[in-house]
């Protein structure tokens, strides 16, 4: 997007008072993006995203800026307003700059954005048609295709040797929204496959037909459930999507943007235990062709697959560069921006419960009453205290190890650090299941997974009093 | 840019209507961390937007890559989005309102404002959080400034502009008391620098915290609640989102057929200002309609949905001025909202609440809510209420009820008003009774 020696040029500038480290982050993204309405193109655009950021670091002070103008002028210009922050003498200068070969995890051969629009539209029509058909009482069908694609190039230098990479981020999510009216109201569900994968995954890959029509069943389900009760219960989480709890409430106070400023509740936590032992976790940006994973990150390191927890044991945090000054830990491939307008910082990637040896089935059988929660909106967490919070969208009754009755409207609340504890049984079924996770440095694309496991206690809210 | 070039690109290719606005930012942001500068942040950027109609249907397209090729560019993707658009309705470029009520709330005076003296502002904030109480273990300040305009022009002849800029100073504690953790935050928005007395809102910022220290929970049953300004507003916020009249077209509103109807509490009064003169004025919306003061919810009776032109034709009314469009479609919108307060203070309000909760903070509302049925659950925090006084701190329990039953048994509004973020300005709520999760 920009040359070599322009590069040069503006690391230079960002470097002349006294930073020891600059990078530019160049960004052209074109997404494709397609909304259907109960089986028609409400529209579809693709949104051109163009632009720089430039960061320079100096010590623990960071400063940080970005423009839509990659010109020499503007980018030099930006340079010069950012180093005004700093008033030390020049500690290197850039001469030169070297490409390191980057390992690829995503390979992708069927792109989605050369398969023509019609195609992609039918197969949003065929979801569509198929969720609409599962019952009369589905009043909207909500489909859509999110297919992002960006090209990147990382300018970086800690010395007179500076690096470039250049790297490619493609990705694909299928939205299906089904709405149900019945007699109390209006109930939604939602599901949404995605991958950094081709166009095959998702009519192949996966069983979109299957998928859709469970979306469809369970907004119907909904429409007759009764409201969860309130207390502190025993409650099982499916494997899977189930992993948002792990993330919320363990992921982002393991993320070094909160440990490293003894701002989370994890912060002196390396080799102590603050899961129960038959709890290990990963963060993994390594696994091919999944949503979460990535080449390189937003500053060029190379994704690594990160040890969090073993055995109950904190043996390691997401690490960036900046937040990795402070611990004096070297960066570990995950920090993470959404786009040039967001400073990168330590984020998940694919995060993970490891699996265990307990079959599912078996975990349900020994628990005589409690709840079973087998699909998660979505939570969030507080990391300075662990409290979180997490709401079920679909969840079940669980009396003498059978699944009973369907419950809506119920919400998870405990701290991270009691919740860990709590974890008394692992299966053996790990499942990932995709997200967008909102923090810092924007949105970015993770997996989260764990297999089927039991919390022994948590307080449980909703509105239908006590259980019983 | 030269726009007229556009426009004959547009008609030379077979878009008969279009569309253009031109949006640029600036930000400039502080962060202190530990008595340093940890973060600076300065930047610029710019979009483009097009629009037209192609054989009566609507496509649009957006840029941020602006060179020799942004026209070609912008009228290539229209004409993909109009072909792909399989909306029934015949659509159109809007040519223009006949008055518009333009005002200038660009404030100068803040842009000219040294960045030495915002540093200075915001480090004497830091200072005296840390001097406030000797459990302040963490202090994190920052200062953010955004400006941003406007342009609009279609190939009507209709040229429109706006200019606004605004500031904020976020700041958050962390104190520690033993074992201990607590933390509280507080933001101030405004677009004038003097609206800041830095003394009140230290002591805000640490009394927020401190005030949680020995928090517990509470046993689950139904309580009197007394909702905090912020958390009433997000809850009011959902109602509105309801009055959107594509979700009341499509049938996913909680509010549809129920216009004219008395849906709430006759305390409850809502008002839509965008011509209000503040930092969320706005005289004309995303289709370049004229907007206009309106009454949404007078004593709790639903007066109006929010149309934009679309909408408005379906129902056979006039667009309320309130479409919005960043990318592909027109969408709809709302801001700048008034409810009407109460005329007793917050402690009069209280004051025959025997075994109450009042709750001063919500977490997970944004997956704890269900949009279209107003069900919610989320994670709270607050205070006790017993006899009619502000008792113990309570933490990690939940609040849960529904939207509609809950504005039903709105008692009425204390006289504390507040300006939130999202735009609302609104008082304490006390609602006759809510479940509480806890013990």
């Amino acid at each position: 997007m920009i040359s070599k020696s322009l590069a040069i040029k503006v690391l230079n500038a960002a470097l002349a008072t006294g930073g020891d480290y600059a990078e530019l982050y160049l960004e052209e993204s074109t997404p494709e993006i397609i909304m259907l309405e109960n089986g028609h193109v409400e529209s579809a655009s693709s949104p051109q995203g163009y632009g720089c950021g430039l960061r320079i670091l100096c010590g623990f002070r960071s400063v940080y800026g970005y423009t839509s103008d990659l010109s020499a002028k503007s980018l030099l210009a930006l340079a010069e307003k950012l180093s005004a922050s700093y008033a030390e003498p020049r500690k290197f200068t850039v001469e030169k700059i070297v490409s390191p070969r980057v390992k690829k995890n995503i390979n992708i051969s069927d792109h989605v954005r050369d398969v023509p629009v019609d195609e992609k539209i039918n197969y949003l029509k065929e979801i569509s048609g198929i969720i609409s058909a599962v019952d009369p009482r589905i009043v909207r069908v909500q489909t859509g295709l999110s297919a992002g694609y960006k090209k990147i190039e990382i300018y970086n230098a800690e010395g007179p040797v500076g690096q470039h990479f250049s790297n490619e981020e493609e990705r694909t999510r299928v939205f299906m929204i089904a709405m149900a009216a019945g007699e109390n109201g209006i109930e939604t569900s939602f599901s949404g496959p995605g991958a950094s994968a081709g166009w095959s995954y998702f009519t192949n890959t996966i069983d979109y037909k299957a998928i859709a029509k469970d979306a469809g069943e369970k907004a119907i389900m909904m429409l007759t459930a009764d409201e969860c009760p309130s207390g502190r219960y025993t409650v099982v989480i499916k494997n899977g999507w189930g992993g948002v709890l792990f993330h919320e409430a363990c992921g982002h106070p393991l993320e070094a943007s909160s440990t490293s400023k003894g701002l989370s509740v994890f912060s002196e936590s390396i080799g102590k235990p603050i899961a129960s032992p038959c709890v290990s976790a990963w963060d993994d940006g390594t696994i091919a062709n999944e949503w979460g994973s990535d080449n390189i990150d937003s500053e060029g390191v190379p994704t690594q697959k990160n040890e969090l927890i073993r055995d109950g044991i904190c043996v390691g945090f997401m690490i960036d560069r900046f937040n990795g000054r402070r611990l004096n830990m070297a960066p570990n491939g995950t920090s993470r921006r959404q786009s040039y307008k967001y400073c990168p910082t330590s984020r998940m990637s694919n995060t993970y419960i490891a699996a265990g040896k307990d079959d599912p089935e078996q975990i349900i059988k020994d628990t005589p009453l409690g709840i079973y929660v087998a699909n998660f909106g979505g939570g969030s967490v507080d990391p300075t205290t662990g409290e979180f919070n997490f709401s079920a969208s679909e969840a079940y009754i669980i009396r003498d190890g059978k699944i009973c009755e369907p419950v809506k409207g119920c919400t998870l609340i405990g701290t991270g650090q009691e919740v860990l504890m709590q974890i008394d049984r692992v299966g053996n079924d790990l499942e990932l299941g995709q997200g967008n996770c909102g923090a810092a440095s924007g949105s970015v694309p993770v997996n989260v997974g764990q297999p089927t496991i039991r919390l022994k206690e948590i307080t449980v809210g909703g509105r239908g009093g006590k259980l019983e | 840019m030269n726009f007229n070039q556009f426009f004959a690109l547009a008609k030379e290719k077979g878009i008969s209507e279009s569309q253009i606005q031109v949006s640029k930012s600036k930000a400039l942001s502080i962060s202190l961390f530990r008595r340093e500068i940890e973060d600076f942040r300065v930047n610029e950027s710019q979009n483009v937007i097009a629009a037209g109609i192609v054989n009566g249907k609507f496509g649009s397209s957006l840029t941020e890559k602006l060179g020799k090729d942004t026209f070609d560019f912008l009228t290539d993707r229209i004409l993909l989005a109009a072909r792909l658009n399989e909306k029934k309705e015949e659509a159109d470029i809007f040519k223009g309102s006949e008055k518009y009520h333009k005002k200038n709330v660009y404030n100068p005076a803040l842009a000219a404002v040294p960045t030495e003296e915002k540093l200075a502002l915001i480090q004497k904030i830091e200072s005296k959080l840390y001097d406030a109480d000797p459990r302040v273990a963490e202090v994190e300040v920052e200062y953010s400034e955004h400006e941003s305009s406007s342009e609009f022009y279609n190939s009507f002849g209709l040229k429109l502009k706006q200019k606004s800029n605004y500031f904020y100073v976020v700041a958050s504690v962390v104190m520690r008391d033993g074992e201990a953790t607590k933390n509280n935050w507080k933001v101030v928005l405004d677009k004038d620098l003097s609206a800041l007395n830095v003394d009140e809102f230290v002591a805000e910022v640490v009394d927020g915290a401190a005030k949680k220290f020995g928090a517990d929970s509470i046993a689950s049953k139904k309580y009197p609640t007394v909702l905090d300004r912020d958390v009433m507003a997000s809850l009011v916020n959902y109602f509105l989102s309801s009055a959107i009249a594509d979700e009341v077209q499509r049938h996913t509103s909680m509010l549809e057929g129920k216009l004219g109807q008395k849906i709430a509490s006759s305390k409850l009064t809502i008002e839509e200002k965008p011509l209000e003169k503040n930092v969320f004025f706005s005289y004309f919306d995303g289709e370049g309609v004229a907007t206009r003061n309106k009454v949404v919810v007078k004593n709790g009776v639903l007066k109006t949905y929010f149309y934009n032109r679309e909408t408005a034709k379906k129902d056979g009314v006039e667009s309320t001025g309130n479409g919005t469009w960043g990318g592909g479609k027109v969408g709809t919108g709302y801001g700048n909202v008034f409810v009407k307060p109460g005329k007793q203070s917050f402690d009069e309000l209280i004051a025959d609440i025997k075994d109450g909760v009042y709750i001063t903070d919500v977490a997970g509302l944004g997956t704890g809510m269900n949009a279209t049925s107003g069900d919610f659950s989320c994670q709270a925090e607050g205070f006790h209420i017993v006899d009619g006084k502000v008792a113990e701190p309570l933490t990690l329990i939940t609040l849960s009820g529904n939207l509609l039953k809950m504005l039903k048994d709105l008692k009425g509004f204390a006289n504390d008003v507040k300006m939130t973020l999202g735009s609302i300005s609104i008082a304490s709520a006390y609602i006759k009774s809510m479940s509480i999760g806890g013990k």
